[in-house]
Formats: structure tokens, C-alpha cells, sequence
């Protein structure tokens, strides 16, 4: 039924309408629909053949003549029994759950926004992401297992998961089984304080992907090693796919079975390095685009000097979005330097000048008296706590500090640290150094 | 029009054509049967132009006519009266039932304005044996939907599988799905058809009237049509998609547990009094030997009934809705029940141990806690 019939019909029965009963349209048009018009033949489906002898015997001069008005045409009208389904209709929980009890069943704990398509790819993670995708497509076939290994936050996670989410959007029907090493050891460890190693066994071993995430954690672990070590022949031999992550190669993971370990580098091991500055800014664009928000370039630059952890990255890309919604400010270069900026423009306008000058107005003592050998009990008090910001802020050396202070000792400045650190959970001296701080602080921002 | 026919004999047919009037119906005519004297019968006919029925009753015909009657009133009247013999005559626009005793006149709508139920029967493609059929039939239509809006979940889906017929009902809480219904196949072949559950559950109410039915199917007229020697059953066929159902047929399962039919049936009543405050909510909990129906409603109180059964596997809980459970065990005569699951959140399948071909499944309510 094309766009320009239904709409044909729609007048007709329109004004059909007006001229039966409500009883008859209801019962005899509402289910009609005209589905061709040709050659001066108009075809009307209706729901039964009973109906259809209604119309014919009732209304079928009424049915052409307005039909013919309409169409200005002199058309004949043929019907025939058909219900025409417009769209698909709701079938009900029963047919819309499976995707989501599988999702729960199938997939616990995957991100579903960790996919192939949201991972930003550069030379650092190129080989691993490559590989993934390729795992992926093949399962059990190209590299088994897969061992990602990187620092924190370079994105090894995202990967697995997302290794997890390609296999299930093929077919969600594939058996995927995504645990942390944390897990894997809790499940063993209750599997036999129950005595229920059989059911513990089903579930590992029926899987057709098995992605353990920071393997290293079972460095120690006999019994769980043991485990899997059984359930990584079995699933090889299955041909299903195994994929770990850990922050090393298998070959720097210590007290772990030399059996194991061969397995773990018998596939494919890859590495993923911190990302790059580019990197950076992609997977901050990246982000942004998660959370519907704009974010101009200048800006992700701005943020992306400001760390090397992605996890943080998104972290600090979070607390600029709330900024700017807050302050219903555009995100800019100078936003992200006035909400992140702190710790750099500490150690900037952090000169030692400033922390003695600060120190001793706090304290309301004078500049040489500070670097003399007097030793009044306020003096030595401001003397300690300069040195303390001195080596904490500026992480200078203690024959520096000792230099800057009238030449002290190394082991005084030593002492003097070390005694502030000791202070540091009362009250007094902490008010104390956050009060020279900020005293600093509200100066450079004054500037 | 002029007819003597046996009281009993129209009674017979006025009741079975009397299942195709809808109280619903809009058309005055369509509240009305059509009654037909030729040929040596009577012939009944009812419709709601969904589906439509056409009895008989054999009759002495003296003058052949047609008219229609207001059915309701004249069943009544038919199923009240005590004679053994009447007479039906046509004066005017009444028609006039008469009797030893009795004198009656109905209001008559011209039979030109009843609609025809075709009778052009197709293709036939099976006969179908009713003692089995009815078992297999009461155990799945009752699972198909009842609201029009949603076609294709208003029929029951026959397809032939293997040697036989795949039955299938779902109104999307629960599917019903036979295996292996055996009808006699004759010409043409049952590739998909979604036959509308009203007319199935008038099959079944028919009960054993006759021993096989004649099952036709016409694709030019969109029909399907179940005939037997009396009765001719018409009815029109879906147009639709079926929803995939064999993505949701359960294959694995945490706990099973066999229980007695009966017992469970009285326990899920029992409950059903408090769950019909509670949004028709109660919970299933299998234990080590035994299942424990629940329910509870805050201001009315609360109940649970264990019924005995060989369990296996996990310990585990689900809560259903009532009117679900009910449907299903009222649908089957079996003695024992075997009801597997796996988590709160997938659907419970339900078997028969006597009946493998029959299966049932029921979404579960989630509950929290």
C-alpha cells in the first residue's frame, strides 16, 4: 500500500463517514485498506469475506461513486479478503527479554559503551586493538589466548569488553563469560567450601569466550591456578577463546605455575603503552560525544596535557562538564586551567622566596630572623614548618633547603621535616600550612 | 418459509451456532441467526464476520425461505420450551415458532442482509482426528492473545515440523507449544498458518460432537474452514509475522522440580486470594523437597502452601502471575507437572512428563527482595 493510495483512502473513507452509521463504518470500513489502483481497477482489501459481502450488497454504489470522485476517475471496485498489518506490532516481554536476561545472564559487568567503535586508536595501542578485532572476528582461531598487558588506565579493560560486546552482537546466543581475576578466585575458593566443584566446572568450561581481566592477581594461588589450568586445556581444546589482561607480561608475573605461564605466552601477547598527547585528546573528544557535550579542540588539548592515566582523563573531562553546566560557561582552555590549574600553578608561583616570605608573615617574623641561628621557640615552629613546605611543595633537597635557610645543616632540615610530618595530624600545624598556602595561592591569582 | 422440525434438533444447532454471535457485534443483523429452510434442513448460520457457523438440523420442509431472528432471545425461548415438535412459518416480517401449546412471534431482519459465510472451502488439506485434537488444542489456545490489536499473537501458529504439526500460542507473557499434532494430511502442505485462536476455542468447545473434522484451507479467499458432517466452522486467515519463537525456548535449566498437578492447581487458588490485592503476584520457591507458593497483600494477609516434589538442582525462587499459573494448570488434565528454571528473571518452562511434545512457558514478575 504506496503513500499516495492510503492517503486516497483516507479521504474516501473520510467522508464514507459521514454518510453511514457509525455502527456500519466501525464494523464494515475501519478495516479496509485500498491497496492498488490501476488500470481503472481498484483493489480494497478487507478483513473477511463475510465483510466483503456486506460492502458488496450494501454499499457498493456508494463505495465508487465517492471513490470515483475522488480519483476522478470512472474506476471499478473489486475486494478482497486480506488484513493489512501496518507496522510490526508489540510482542509483548516474553519476546523483547531475551536480549535482556541474556545481557544480564551472558554479560555481566561489560560496559556496553566499551566497544570497538568508542576506542581511540593511535601507535600505542595500535597492535593490541588490531588483534582484538581480529579475536573477535574469529573466535578460538587466530591467536589463543590473547594476552593484553599495559599500566593502569591505558584502556585493557576496554578492549576485553569490547571483544565481549562484538562476539555478543554477532550472536547473542554465544556463551561469554567475563570475570576478574578476583572473581575467578572467589568462585573456586566456593566451589570448594561447598563441594560443588561440578557446577563451578560446567560454568567455565561451556563458555566459547573466556576473558579474565588482571590475571596477576592469581600469583599464589595454587588451587585456583590449578583450576585454570584445567579449564584453559579444556576450552583450547574446544576451540573457544580465551583473552587475558594483566599490568605485565606473563613473563614478569612471579609464583605462578612455569605450566601457566607457558600457556599465557603460547598465543598472542601484546602490549599497551600509556597513550600519547594525541591519543589523548581522541579519547577525550571520544568521551565527550558519550555524554552529548561539545568540547572544542583547544580544550581537549588543555586537559590532555594535564595527565597520562585516561582513567583520570575522564575524571577531569567529568568535573570540566559539571563546571561549565554550573557556571553555563563554554568549556575552554581557560576554564580547564582555572578548574585543573591548581597543582601546576602551585609549583609555579611556588618559589622558595615566596614560601619564607609567606612563612614568616604568617607567623609575623622577620625574613633574617628566620635565616639566623636564633632559636626562639615561634622561630624554630616557622623555621620547621618553612622547611616542610619547602621539601612537600617543591620537593627540594635538604642541602638546598639548608642553603636557603642561612645555611643550616642537612640534618637539621632533616630533623625539622621529619618532626612537622610527625605534628602534621594535629590541628595546629595543618591550619597552620594551609593558611601559608592559600596565603600564596590568593596572592598569584590577585596577580 | 415453512419447516417442521424436532425441537431437540434445532435446539442442538441454534446452541453451537449460537458461539459465533458476538455480544459485541455493532449490526443489529449480526446479533441475529440466519435461518434457511431447504433441501430438507434447516440450516443455522451465525457470525460476527470474524469467523462464522453454519449448522444444520434436518427438517420437514413444506415451503423453502430464509429470514433471520434475534438470536439470543430465540435460543432462550427454544432451550425453555417442552414441546417435541415445532413448527417455524414466515408471516409478514414475524416468524411465527409454534407448537401443541405454543404460539410465538419473533421480529424478523430480511435475510438479504445477513452476510454470506463462503463457503468456498479451498484446499483440503487434513483431517483431523477430535480426540486428539481437543487434548493438544485446550493445551495451547487459551495461550494466544485476545486483544485484535496485535494480529499475528491473536492466532495460534500450525506449522508443519517433521511428521506432524508444531502448534504455538503466546499473548507475550507465556507461549504454549505443541509437537507433533497428527492430523491426516490430504493435498497442499502447512508451511505457516496462523489460524485465529477464536475460531480453535470454538473447535474446542464443540467437544466430541463428531469423531474427525475436515480442516481446508483456501488462499484466494484467505480462509481457513473446519467442517464436519453438521457443522462448517469458517474462518479467516491471519496475515502476519509470527514472532520467532523457538529464540526464547529455554535450553538450559538450574532446578527442576516434579510436582502433582492438582495440588499445585489448589495451592495457586488458595494464594490467589491474597495475590488478586497484590497485583496477581506469587512466588515460587523450590526447596529440597518441596515448592512453596506464596503469597501475601499488606492489608489482607498472607499465605504459603508447600507442595511435595522431587526436586533437582539449586534451590531457587521466582514469583509469577496468578491468572498464568492458573490458565496453564486448569489447561492440562496431566497428573504431574514438571517445572524447570534458571534465575528469577528467565522465563519458567513448564512440561507435562506424560505429554513430551507439550511445553509452556511463563514470564516471571520481577520482585525485589
Amino acid at each position: 500500500m504506496d503513500q499516495k493510495n492510503s492517503e486516497l483512502w483516507e479521504k474516501i473513507l473520510a467522508e464514507i463517514q459521514t454518510e453511514v452509521s457509525t455502527a456500519n463504518f466501525l464494523t464494515l470500513f475501519k478495516g479496509t485498506s485500498l491497496i492498488s489502483f490501476e488500470d481503472g481497477v481498484a483493489t480494497i482489501a478487507a478483513p473477511s469475506s463475510m465483510i466483503i459481502d456486506l460492502l458488496q450488497k450494501r454499499f457498493y454504489e456508494m463505495i465508487q461513486q465517492i471513490f470515483n470522485k475522488y480519483s476522478r476517475s470512472s474506476a471499478k471496485i473489486i475486494f478482497v479478503p486480506r488484513t493489512v498489518v501496518l507496522n510490526s506490532i508489540d510482542t509483548g516481554p516474553l519476546f523483547s527479554t531475551p536480549e535482556k536476561p541474556k545481557s544480564i545472564g551472558h554479560l555481566p559487568r561489560v560496559r556496553r559503551d566499551y566497544t570497538f567503535q568508542t576506542m581511540a586508536v593511535s601507535s600505542s595501542n595500535q597492535l593490541a586493538f588490531v588483534s582484538a578485532s581480529r579475536v573477535a572476528e574469529k573466535l578460538g582461531e587466530s591467536y589463543n589466548p590473547l594476552f593484553i598487558y599495559g599500566p593502569v588506565g591505558v584502556g585493557k579493560t576496554h578492549l576485553m569488553q569490547a571483544i565481549a560486546n562484538k562476539v555478543y552482537e554477532d550472536d547473542p546466543n554465544s556463551k561469554i563469560l567475563y570475570i576478574t581475576s578476583e572473581e575467578f578466585t572467589n568462585e573456586v575458593v566456593e566451589a570448594i567450601r561447598t563441594n560443588d566443584t561440578a557446577r563451578m566446572k560446567r560454568r567455565f568450561r561451556n563458555v566459547s569466550l573466556l576473558l579474565i581481566d588482571d590475571i596477576q592477581f592469581i600469583a599464589g594461588k595454587d588451587r585456583v591456578q590449578e583450576e585454570l589450568f584445567h579449564t584453559f586445556n579444556i576450552l583450547v581444546d574446544n576451540g573457544a577463546q580465551i583473552v587475558l589482561s594483566s599490568d605485565r607480561p606473563p613473563t614478569e608475573i612471579q609464583k605462578i605455575e612455569k605450566r601457566l605461564l607457558s600457556r599465557f605466552a603460547g598465543g598472542l601477547t601484546v602490549d599497551i603503552e600509556t597513550p600519547d598527547f594525541e591519543l589523548r585528546c581522541a579519547i577525550l573528544l571520544i568521551k565527550t560525544k558519550k555524554f552529548s557535550f561539545d568540547l572544542s579542540m583547544e580544550t581537549a588539548k588543555a586537559i590532555a596535557e594535564k595527565t597520562e592515566d585516561t582513567r583520570e582523563l575522564e575524571g577531569m573531562l567529568l568535573r570540566i562538564i559539571t563546571e561549565s553546566t554550573t557556571r553555563n560557561a563554554v568549556p575552554s582552555p581557560e576554564l580547564v586551567l582555572q578548574v585543573l590549574g591548581t597543582e601546576d600553578e602551585k609549583s609555579a608561583s611556588f618559589h622558595p622566596d615566596e614560601i619564607i616570605k609567606n612563612t614568616c608573615s604568617f607567623y609575623g617574623v622577620k625574613e633574617t630572623h628566620l635565616k639566623s641561628p636564633k632559636r626562639d621557640a615561634r622561630l624554630v615552629r616557622a623555621r620547621q614548618i618553612c622547611m616542610y613546605l619547602l621539601k612537600k611543595e617543591l620537593d627540594l633537597t635538604f642541602v638546598e633547603i639548608g642553603n636557603l635557610l642561612g645555611g643550616r645543616d642537612h640534618t637539621t632540615i632533616m630533623h625539622g621535616v621529619e618532626k612537622i610530618e610527625r605534628m602534621i595530624s594535629e590541628k595546629k600545624p595543618k591550619e597552620d600550612i594551609l593558611g601559608i598556602t592559600q596565603g600564596i595561592l590568593r596572592k598569584s591569582l590577585d596577580n | 418459509m415453512k419447516a417442521d422440525v424436532l425441537t431437540d434438533n434445532l435446539k442442538k444447532g441454534l446452541s453451537i451456532a449460537f458461539r459465533a454471535i458476538s455480544t459485541r457485534s455493532q449490526l443489529p443483523v449480526l446479533l441475529n441467526f440466519l435461518l434457511e429452510a431447504k433441501n430438507g434442513f434447516i440450516y443455522i448460520s451465525a457470525t460476527d464476520l470474524e469467523i462464522g457457523i453454519t449448522t444444520k438440523a434436518p427438517a420437514k420442509i413444506e415451503q423453502e425461505g430464509a429470514t433471520t431472528v434475534p438470536a439470543k432471545t430465540f435460543l432462550d425461548l427454544i432451550s425453555s420450551i417442552n414441546e417435541e415438535k415445532t413448527t417455524l412459518s414466515l408471516s409478514g416480517s414475524q416468524l411465527i415458532l409454534s407448537g401443541k401449546h405454543l404460539k410465538t412471534s419473533f421480529p424478523t431482519i430480511s435475510a438479504e442482509e445477513f452476510p454470506k459465510i463462503l463457503n468456498e472451502k479451498g484446499k483440503k488439506i487434513a483431517l483431523i482426528k477430535t480426540k486428539e485434537a481437543l487434548g493438544a488444542l485446550s493445551r495451547v489456545v487459551f495461550a494466544a492473545s485476545q486483544d485484535m490489536g496485535r494480529p499475528a499473537l491473536s492466532g495460534v501458529l500450525m506449522k508443519r515440523e517433521g511428521e506432524g504439526l508444531i502448534l504455538v500460542a503466546t499473548d507475550g507473557y507465556r507461549l504454549s507449544l505443541r509437537k507433533n499434532f497428527m492430523p491426516l494430511f490430504k493435498e497442499g502442505d502447512i508451511e505457516g498458518l496462523i489460524v485465529p485462536s477464536r475460531i480453535l476455542r470454538e473447535l474446542v468447545g464443540f467437544g466430541e460432537d463428531s469423531e474427525e473434522y475436515d480442516f481446508y484451507v483456501s488462499k484466494e479467499t484467505n480462509q481457513v474452514v473446519f467442517s464436519t458432517k453438521d457443522v462448517v466452522l469458517v474462518g479467516r486467515l491471519i496475515e502476519a509475522e509470527y514472532p520467532d519463537y523457538k529464540k526464547i525456548l529455554p535450553e538450559d535449566f538450574e532446578t527442576k522440580a516434579v510436582f502433582d498437578r492438582s495440588d499445585a492447581q489448589n495451592a495457586v487458588k488458595a494464594c490467589s486470594v491474597f495475590a488478586r490485592e497484590a497485583a496477581n503476584i506469587i512466588r515460587v520457591a523450590v526447596g529440597k523437597n518441596k515448592v512453596v507458593f506464596s503469597s501475601s497483600a499488606s492489608s489482607v494477609g498472607e499465605n504459603e502452601i508447600d507442595v511435595e516434589a522431587v526436586v533437582e538442582g539449586e534451590e531457587n525462587e521466582i514469583a509469577f502471575n496468578s491468572r498464568y499459573l492458573l490458565d496453564f494448570l486448569s489447561s492440562i488434565d496431566d497428573q504431574e507437572i514438571d517445572f524447570r528454571m534458571m534465575g528469577p528473571l528467565n522465563p519458567g518452562v513448564f512440561r507435562s512428563p506424560k505429554d513430551k511434545d507439550y511445553l509452556h512457558i511463563i514470564m516471571p514478575i520481577r520482585i525485589q527482595g
